[in-house]
């Protein structure tokens, strides 16, 4: 008896001494110069589903839900937004070299068209992200559109 | 029991810290260690090119890909990160040296994923048609220790088509794979 209650003692203090470890938050303000949609024609509704659906994940500003203060589930977001931004930072997309450019809008079509993206945990939890298909068809348009015109040939 | 308690969370309090610094030296010492044993991926030829290690490594992932496998797709990936890194700009020239840098960064993730993406070799040869234009004016660019064939398959993709570089030049597609073997036309010689 005596013995669990010091094991769940010791767990419970394990929990409150894990909290003070708080990964730094992705949180750097307004968009910057190299976003996405100041380097490309973009049209607002294709923006505000970048926005909702990728950002989280793909920018430098992360909204974050409540669950975020509570470790280790901070943690584990925090290093699930340094790989997405290491993949694709949409605000930085603008510092892309044109090659890359071209290849990371068709990277991004090509995992919203077999729905790799966003992903379905991140979707379970923020509905709003799953795109609806004439979400994704103008979004996929677009990027077809924007990709067809740049040309490699300098 | 409390200084027990009290010594349990102190050395776990350690252990975090541990943990985090010891991660990004691993990370370090990934990136140190890339150096070793490149040169056994560099055939040797008589006239080689810069960039033939590189080239070397797409056409072993070109013939995965012909063959439908993933993993040795993913093999191929990773033997061309390692290339990458055993690249000697040194002898390049001013001109080179730009292209290079402009196609470094593509090739580099592109390798990376098709490495990472055993099980998904629809994924591997989208990665695999971005990465063909790269190596296209990679060989372009450097030149090349053997001859290349330039092909093109106007299927793939929903007809869209794309290209693709062969040491043969008999048509064997990577991307239809064995369901299309013979699927494509040459269009360029590189010597």
């Amino acid at each position: 008896m005596k013995r669990t209650k010091v094991v769940l003692l010791t767990l419970f203090a394990l929990f409150l001494i894990i909290q003070l470890i708080r990964p730094v938050r992705n949180e750097s303000g307004q968009a910057p110069e190299t976003d996405m949609s100041n380097i490309y024609q973009m049209p607002e509704s294709v923006r505000g589903i970048f926005k909702k659906a990728c950002y989280d994940c793909h920018s430098d500003h992360t909204e974050y839900p409540w669950y975020a203060d509570v470790q280790p589930m901070g943690w584990w977001l925090a290093d699930h937004i340094r790989k997405g931004k290491e993949e694709l930072n949409f605000n930085r997309f603008g510092t892309y070299s044109i090659r890359k450019q071209k290849s990371k809008l068709k990277s991004i079509a090509g995992s919203l068209a077999d729905n790799s993206m966003p992903l379905s945990s991140y979707t379970l939890i923020h509905k709003n992200a799953k795109l609806s298909l004439d979400e994704k068809k103008l979004v996929l348009d677009w990027l077809t559109k924007t990709r067809d015109s740049i040309s490699l040939n300098k | 029991m409390k200084i027990f308690i009290f010594s349990a969370l102190l050395s776990t309090l350690f252990l975090a810290a541990c943990s985090n610094s010891s991660s990004t030296a691993n990370q370090e010492a990934a990136t140190q260690g890339t150096d070793t044993n490149t040169s056994a991926i560099q055939a040797e030829k008589k006239e080689a090119a810069p960039a033939d290690g590189i080239i070397n490594g797409y056409l072993k992932l070109k013939n995965a890909l012909v063959a439908d496998d993933d993993k040795a797709a993913a093999e191929a990936g990773k033997v061309m990160t390692k290339a990458m890194a055993a690249f000697d700009k040194s002898a390049l020239s001013t001109e080179q040296v730009k292209i290079y840098a402009d196609i470094e960064d593509g090739v580099k993730e592109h390798a990376e994923h098709i490495g990472d993406n055993v099980g998904n070799i629809h994924h591997q040869r989208e990665h695999f048609e971005s990465l063909s234009q790269d190596i296209y004016d990679l060989a372009k660019a450097m030149g090349t220790g053997q001859k290349l064939y330039f092909d093109h398959c106007p299927m793939y993709n929903d007809s869209k088509g794309a290209n693709w570089l062969s040491e043969t030049k008999e048509i064997r597609n990577p991307y239809l794979g064995k369901s299309m073997p013979d699927c494509g036309s040459v269009k360029e010689e590189i010597n």
